[in-house]
């Protein structure tokens, strides 16, 4: 069994762990760090509940090694708000019904944070291409769009980037 | 669905990686943005006693316009090809194939270099190397090595690589005036690899014919391969609708796909012969700037 | 249960999350052959350790036959790829997964049965049977068909389909002081429970079960499956707790799958469009044990197989077949979309041969007066509700856009009815029903209707997860209908409380029982039949590759009185994107030597955003005869739109559509625009 000595920081939290060098980030995620919010859903990178953003950028970390994360900054759904009140998205998705079963969700808003912060006045064909990384079995989308919609026109692009950037613990 | 046990080494250097890879012939594997390397691990349909990750190494990600070429650093995201703004400008043929990777969050990690050295006729940015005839630099123990992309791949997952090797840059042309590119992909149902898909680069010349053609397949057979027969019937014509449809009726007739629950032979050749007549077509309008 | 508030915060418990002390990570060591004989199987638990046979419980359960159900470890043979064949135990998944790299397995391949009308016909795989038929089902009578005018016969396929969750099964045991508790995914914690009890040889007393927040079900998770049995077994062994996650592999080979069922279909009709008649035999892919709910499936789906229609005669034979595949299983909509997606073929094909419109044809064999078909389903007034649908889904002036219309009949599961349990405590209210939500927000008209039932805020109202520990007995969420039952029963808990607390006081006032409390179980059952009306409009492109773009995708239907109506709507807007993922792109593939070709999600079909439409739902104005007004709902896209899609797609491409799913490589050549 090989180790490596990691630190990352997640949602502005610095952390240093000694893990297996095959352990993926969404395991170190969700089992080392006890943040449970960002879910596994299949075996070949295709469903993206297991979206975070790494450095700001959504990547799936089913398919990062926790090493690749060393001296990065990464965000998941449970830093997203960054305090108390929810974050518009949050909000939004579920003034919208965006979520019915929940267990997509993280890594869509997480997806979706980029989306808004890159585009935002995408139109809801944009918005479709760009989620299409992202797989929900209940709601057949059109509320998630309605959701990344409603919480673009609620969101501030810049202060978001420079929220899920900051802090690179190097 | 977890990768086997590996080792994991974070070298500092360039030369620290080959060094290491020679030390390790034939047990050691690059690990760039894993978006390839890390799904065959967790499926073990590999294993290595260690991964070098060259993840880290920044001064190989860059993209570099020097007159009429831009040199790519291999470790150059595949979403950050996709944004640039130096290739959409003057390469659109590399920058609409790498938009059609997978998906955002996979081109986010995932570098040019990793998507152009596996080997798999089913990656999308090989295609477009052969139909741009670009240049891979591979460096190695012994220094670099330049090598056309025409020549790297040999047969499904066998490259020119050699085990202590590694793709460090890419050179591609931009795309003149008179020139045109373009990727058409169909994609198989909701996934990222396709059925087929073509990148085509035509130029035309002084007699409004076509000067040169290369027409690059995807997914079609064991390796990323250009179509000879099309090219050469294209070469000297006008691109017309009716030349284009020829040269792709030959391209077709000696493709040879594989059937598989994606699709039986003649759909395959039936998708490939729609997708490059609309490779080809978009990349003469293209061409003549419409 | 979590919040939806908590749920986007990332701080939902779902099967995963849940984390014990000293828990051991369960995995299974699989076939990888469709059939064979074990000749070596050495390493991890096997059938000797733990000699146990499986439990039919949950929805579309049936008793199944002797010598044909599924041992819990396989003994001997393996009968479909994907068998739990051993077990392991690893400190966490990754050790787990390395440890059934030690388990020894040697099995002889035997010729494999994966078609199941070849099944039909073949003689039996197991020579102790007569046939390859687990249980034959006739319905109706069998009628003289030679004074018809016209005669048309079709066959017609939906092959089998993944439920595909994106939350794939999962389960934690844990046995301590003499008591199970099991943490799971699920949408009947008392049928987990029971099965549980029947396998493992325990009275229910001993097991306690707790529903984890579920991550989609879609019929999945109802029922009880070797994996279950197994991690309480090791828990039991052990000592120490056991946590089981399925992967999208496994689930792909061993979860039971939904559809799997093809007719040969025979209407017989008068010149004017009439129908007279009808016969089919019907031919269910059930898998390779007997118990899953391939039995139940063959009577329900022949039972559903005249449509809202009035056929005097009707005869069905159906057959639920042997195949070497995992047991079939309920899939969201069971039985319903596969039986008028036979019928409503039909009817597009009779329109098409006495060249009248469909909708036409479907208006001309409706009625306005409920009755009872002569395969025994329960019609309702059907002629006004299609001639409202044709209106509000603008039909006619879409006629240009060649839309396909489809007219169905939704069953919903009316019969068991449901439990609710109702407590009044420090100041607020905690009801538990019998079926376990799993995504379609029964906290909503759980708070309305105690809202409605006892006057008390709904802020002070919450919905608690399943637990046999807090709720004596359950049904399961399933079936459009928890709505409507599991509504009735917090319904005639709350008016029993209300009624308790007038008699005792003289006078009943919302405070004083917030500070009193109360506490009371129902278990409210229904009286007839609850069956309601829907019908799907679709229109699509197909380009010259063959690949369809769903343009208008809209629904009427019937739900009595919608409870929480964006909840309704997000229900059927998903429904309708299943439907199209079953008609365009969702299969589960075998080669004919048995090797599984569908390996990942998305090989699997599910579909993505840019692949799907934005959808219109139009709800009639009714409501039921209950209390409450509610009407079944969950299933009804999947029932309508597969048909509706598949006549837009013919109408589109001239290309007559038997099958789903519908191949790119059948429309590729006669694409029209």
């Amino acid at each position: 069994m090989s180790t490596n000595k990691i630190r990352v920081t997640v949602n502005n939290k610095v952390y240093e762990k000694e893990i297996d060098s095959r352990t993926l980030l969404v395991d170190f995620i969700r089992e080392k760090l006890g943040l449970t919010g960002t879910h596994v859903g299949c075996d070949t990178t295709n469903c993206g509940a297991c979206t975070v953003l790494l450095d700001g950028k959504p990547v799936k970390s089913c398919t990062v090694l926790a090493v690749q994360a060393n001296g990065k900054t990464i965000t998941t759904i449970e830093g997203l708000s960054h305090g108390k009140e929810l974050h518009p998205l949050q909000k939004a998705f579920i003034d919208k019904n965006g979520l019915q079963c929940g267990y997509c969700t993280a890594g869509m808003i997480m997806m979706a944070h980029w989306i808004i912060r890159k585009n935002p006045e995408a139109t809801r064909d944009e918005i479709r291409e760009a989620i299409s990384g992202n797989i929900c079995r209940c709601t057949g989308y059109d509320s998630i769009v309605d959701s990344i919609q409603e919480a673009s026109r609620e969101m501030i692009p810049e202060e978001e980037e420079d929220l899920v950037t900051r802090q690179r613990g190097r | 669905m977890y990768p086997q046990s590996f080792e994991y080494i974070s070298p500092r250097t360039l030369k620290d990686a080959v060094k290491f890879l020679k030390e390790h012939e034939g047990e050691s594997k690059i690990l760039a943005g894993g978006q390839s390397l890390i799904p065959i691990l967790k499926m073990r349909f590999a294993s290595f006693g260690y991964l070098v990750d060259i993840g880290g190494l920044q001064d190989l990600s860059y993209i570099k316009r020097e007159g009429d070429s831009i040199r790519i650093g291999a470790l150059t995201r595949t979403g950050e090809i996709e944004e640039s703004q130096e290739i959409r400008m003057n390469n659109i043929l590399l920058a609409e194939a790498a938009s059609q990777v997978a998906d955002s969050q996979v081109r986010n990690m995932g570098t040019v270099g990793g998507n152009c050295v596996h080997g798999d006729p089913g990656n999308d940015l090989p295609s477009v190397m052969l139909a741009l005839d670009a240049t891979y630099k591979l460096t190695g123990p012994d220094g670099s090595r330049e090598v056309p992309a025409s020549s790297f791949y040999k047969d499904s997952y066998s490259t020119d690589l050699g085990d202590a090797e590694i793709l460090t840059e890419i050179t591609v042309p931009v795309i003149e005036h008179g020139s045109g590119g373009a990727y058409v992909k169909h994609k198989r149902r909701s996934g990222d690899f396709s059925i087929a898909a073509v990148a085509a680069y035509v130029t035309i010349n002084e007699m409004g014919n076509c000067g040169t053609a290369r027409i690059a397949v995807t997914s079609i057979g064991p390796i990323n391969f250009r179509s000879k027969e099309a090219e050469d019937f294209l070469i000297g014509k006008k691109l017309s609708d009716q030349n284009i449809s020829k040269a792709v009726d030959l391209m077709v007739d000696s493709a040879e796909p594989a059937a598989d629950p994606y699709g039986s032979v003649s759909f395959k050749k039936e998708i490939l012969r729609l997708v490059g007549i609309e490779a080809i077509s978009k990349a003469t309008d293209r061409a003549l700037g419409v | 249960m979590s919040t939806v508030e908590e749920i986007v915060q990332g701080k939902g418990k779902f099967v995963d999350d849940v984390v014990l002390p000293g828990m051991q990570h369960m995995a299974v060591v699989r076939s990888n052959y469709s059939r064979g004989r074990i000749v070596k199987l050495k390493g991890g638990y096997t059938f000797k350790d733990f000699p146990a046979y499986m439990a039919s419980v949950g929805e579309g359960a049936t008793e199944g036959e002797k010598g044909l159900i599924e041992p819990v470890l396989a003994d001997k043979y393996v009968n479909y790829i994907g068998e739990p064949m051993a077990v392991v135990l690893g400190k966490d998944r990754y050790d787990a997964e390395d440890r059934t790299e030690d388990v020894e397995v040697e099995i002889e391949p035997l010729p494999p049965m994966m078609d199941p009308e070849k099944s039909l016909d073949s003689p039996p795989v197991y020579p102790f049977m007569k046939s390859n038929v687990y249980r034959k089902v006739v319905l109706g009578s069998d009628f003289r068909t030679d004074n018809f005018e016209i005669e048309i016969e079709g066959h017609f396929n939906n092959r089998r389909v993944a439920t595909d969750p994106i939350e794939t099964r999962g389960i934690v045991a844990s046995y301590e002081k003499d008591l199970l508790t099991v943490w799971i995914s699920t949408q009947s914690v008392h049928s987990i429970r029971e099965g549980l009890a029947e396998i493992l040889n325990m009275p229910q007393e001993k097991i306690r079960v707790i529903q984890a927040d579920t991550g989609g079900a879609f019929g999945l998770k109802g029922g009880v499956y070797p994996e279950y049995a197994l991690a309480a077994f090791l828990a039991i062994k052990t000592g120490k707790p056991v946590k089981w996650i399925e992967n999208r592999h496994e689930h792909l080979m061993a979860s039971r799958p939904g559809r799997g069922t093809s007719a040969y279909m025979k209407l017989y009709a008068n010149k004017n469009g009439k129908i007279l008649g009808m016969k089919g035999k019907v031919i269910v892919d059930s898998g390779a044990y007997s118990g899953g709910s391939g039995e139940f499936a063959a009577r329900f789906v022949g039972m559903q197989m005249t449509g809202p229609y009035k056929i005097d005669n009707a005869y069905v034979e159906a057959y639920p077949v042997y195949t070497n595949k995992v047991v079939q299983g309920p899939y969201r909509g069971a039985g319903r979309p596969e039986a008028h997606f036979f019928i409503e073929r039909m009817i597009d094909m009779l329109a098409d041969k006495l060249k009248m419109d469909p909708v036409e044809v479907r208006l001309m064999n409706t009625v306005d007066k409920a009755f009872k078909s002569p395969l025994g389903m329960d019609v309702p007034p059907a002629k006004t509700f299609l001639e409202d649908a044709i209106n509000k889904l603008s039909y006619r002036k879409l006629l240009k856009d060649k839309p396909g219309f489809a007219f169905f009949v939704l069953v919903p599961a009316f019969q068991p009815g449901e439990t609710a349990r109702v407590k009044i405590e420090n100041g607020e209210v905690k009801v538990w029903l019998g079926g376990d939500a799993h995504g379609q927000r029964h906290d909503l008209f759980v708070k309305t209707l105690v809202n409605e039932g006892l006057g008390i805020d709904r802020n002070l109202v919450h919905l608690q997860l399943g637990d046999t520990a807090m709720l004596k007995d359950g049904i399961g969420s399933w079936g459009s209908r928890s709505a409507m039952v599991g509504g009735m029963a917090v319904h005639e808990a709350c008016k029993k409380i209300k009624q308790a607390f007038t008699a005792k006081h003289g006078i009943y006032s919302s405070t004083a029982l917030l500070q009193e409390g109360a506490d009371e179980y129902v278990h409210w059952r229904g009286e007839g039949s609850m069956d309601s009306l829907g019908c799907n409009l679709v229109t699509c492109e197909v380009n010259s590759r063959g690949q369809v773009k769903v343009k208008e995708c809209s629904a009427y239907y019937d739900v009595g009185r919608a409870l929480t109506p964006e909840v309704v709507r997000g229900q059927i807007a998903g429904g309708m994107a299943q439907g199209i993922g079953q008609t365009l792109y969702e299969e589960i593939m075998y080669s004919e030597d048995g090797q599984l070709l569908t390996a990942s999600i998305a090989d699997a079909g599910v579909p993505i955003a840019n692949q799907l439409p934005e959808y219109k739902v139009f709800l009639a104005d009714t409501r039921s005869n209950l209390a409450i007004g509610a009407k079944g709902v969950g299933e009804s896209p999947t029932i309508g739109v597969p048909i509706a899609l598949s006549r837009a797609i013919e109408n589109v491409t001239g290309v007559k559509i038997y099958e789903t799913p519908i191949k790119q490589e059948l429309l590729i050549s006669t694409a029209k625009h």
